[in-house]
């Protein structure tokens, strides 16, 4: 009898375990879609898949609300309203992986606050810029080894720089000099801060947004290295311009959205949207063109 | 510590789900291609053992990482699109396939040839010397190492972040990212996954016995 209740009560676990586990509606969806009109399309759905690296302030999720917010989506979500597409919908993948994600077609934007190089233009479609800022290091609280720079990283004998796998911050630390050997790769930004609080690297190079986020969120001894010399490659100053990414075949779907995006950026509501995220009138990308951008001669 | 969890609890939770999603789907492809290939390496038609060396070659051969970044971004370009929880279970389930055919055909290998003769005198025809005789003896000795390549699966789950899949190990980082709470987090991951692994560990052990009572007893 009771041997008989305690089976009964086996399969009823493990009915109630497939039953959770059963993909629920939408979850098996998500197959790739490229060619054809990508705008027509998404209007026709009436929602846009856009992918995201969970990387504050740029495009990460809200774990109180589990909803997709930051610079990039909340702009893409005002432009696509106006486009006719009243939802987006946010795939999560590493940042490593979105190029070739969109590629595929797993989804039809990139909203990560991606910045424009000509690297990446060989790959795919950028939207004009919506913001441009500049670099900064994190390291251990006192700034030890006084890295006020890429090039002070360079020149200080046995210091390492750790930077997050495909950001733009391994090309610049290439660009400047400093060997492979004493440059590590991380996987996200958050891990990249754990390294310096481990002393793992001497410093992180991360965008000057994403590190302010990180140190207000860690009570690790750390710091933002104060004062931080310009980033200087090919006596030009170097900005990061963020903008949105798109397929090579979709050129109509940018310049539509591109239409909308150029008469929304710079505007007091594109400010008021973009400022709890710490963006504001003074990281406004001006008047430069992703063609601009892309052009830009690459260092090598 | 109670607010720690309502932080992050339910979060892992949902992740846990998809990492079991993967575990269970996985487990359910390998065991199905580990009788295929494993009966198919040991068949004397060249046209089952060919397949199935290939197989097997071919999937323990390569990077499991390599082999689901080539499923989910590479096939759509030859019009082949699976959804990411699809390719997972398929690229997740072909891996422990390859090893699990192997696990199969060493236990076939293992019982006593005398077995196969004494099927034989008895006028069984092959199939029936197989399935009666054979594969009986051979289960118990696939067990213990199936335990081990499914726990292996359990914790192989992890390598779907990169499919979009937000698995236990991916929803950790995403946590982290917004409190950088990494300690206690990895921490608490840790502690999930060694409790579904002791799970597998109870359920194997369960089969195992019942295994081994089917057949009389004798080890």
């Amino acid at each position: 009898m009771l041997r008989r209740l305690r089976n009964a009560a086996g399969v009823l676990a493990v009915a109630l375990l497939l039953a959770w586990l059963w993909p629920r509606p939408g979850e098996l969806d998500g197959g790739a879609t490229t060619g054809g009109n990508t705008l027509q399309r998404i209007r026709d759905a009436g929602v846009v898949r856009v992918g995201f690296a969970n990387e504050a302030p740029y495009a990460y999720v809200d774990t109180e609300t589990g909803q997709l917010t930051g610079e990039a989506p909340e702009l893409a979500r005002l432009i696509f309203r106006q486009l006719g597409v009243a939802q987006i919908e946010g795939v999560l993948t590493e940042f490593g992986s979105l190029i070739p994600a969109l590629k595929a077609g797993r989804f039809d934007v990139i909203a990560a606050g991606m910045y424009i190089t000509p690297l990446r233009c060989q790959e795919i479609l950028f939207s004009n810029p919506t913001y441009a800022i500049g670099e900064a290091f994190v390291v251990p609280a006192g700034n030890p080894l006084g890295l006020h720079g890429y090039r002070d990283l360079r020149d200080t004998p046995g210091a390492t720089l750790g930077v997050v796998t495909g950001a733009i911050q391994l090309q610049y630390a290439r660009e400047i000099g400093i060997p492979d050997s004493r440059i590590r790769i991380f996987p996200d930004a958050p891990s990249a801060v754990d390294g310096v609080a481990a002393g793992r690297v001497s410093a992180y190079a991360g965008t000057s947004l994403t590190v302010n986020d990180l140190l207000g969120k860690t009570d690790a001894p750390l710091e933002r290295a104060e004062p931080f010399k310009d980033l200087v490659i090919d006596g030009e100053v170097v900005k990061g311009y963020g903008a949105f990414g798109f397929r090579k075949g979709d050129v109509k779907f940018r310049d539509a959205f591109n239409q909308v995006l150029n008469a929304t950026v710079g505007t007091t509501r594109h400010v008021d949207l973009v400022e709890p995220f710490g963006f504001g009138e003074n990281t406004l990308p001006g008047n430069i063109t992703a063609t601009e951008l892309c052009e830009a001669v690459p260092n090598d | 510590m109670i607010d720690f969890l309502q932080t992050h609890l339910p979060a892992l939770i949902e992740g846990l789900r998809v990492t079991l999603q993967l575990t269970v789907g996985g487990a359910v492809v390998a065991l199905l291609l580990a009788v295929a290939a494993g009966l198919g390496r040991r068949s004397r038609h060249r046209w089952l053992r060919w397949p199935a060396n290939v197989y097997v070659e071919t999937f323990r051969g390569t990077s499991a990482l390599v082999q689901l970044f080539w499923f989910y971004f590479a096939l759509p370009f030859f019009g082949v699109s699976l959804p990411a929880l699809v390719t997972g279970v398929l690229v997740l389930g072909l891996n422990s396939g390859a090893y699990g055919a192997e696990v199969v055909r060493s236990a076939i290998n293992n019982v006593p040839r005398g077995q196969w003769e004494a099927g034989r005198a008895l006028n069984l025809d092959e199939r029936k010397v197989l399935f009666r005789v054979i594969l009986p003896q051979a289960l118990p000795m696939m067990l213990p190492p199936a335990g081990n390549l499914l726990i292996e699966l359990l914790k192989n789950t992890a390598l779907v972040s990169l499919i979009t899949l937000s698995e236990l190990t991916f929803t950790a980082q995403v946590q982290r990212a917004a409190t950088l709470d990494t300690v206690p987090l990895f921490a608490l991951t840790l502690l999930i996954y060694f409790f579904v692994a002791q799970i597998l560990v109870a359920g194997m052990r369960r089969l195992e016995r019942a295994v081994t009572r089917h057949r009389g007893g004798a080890a």
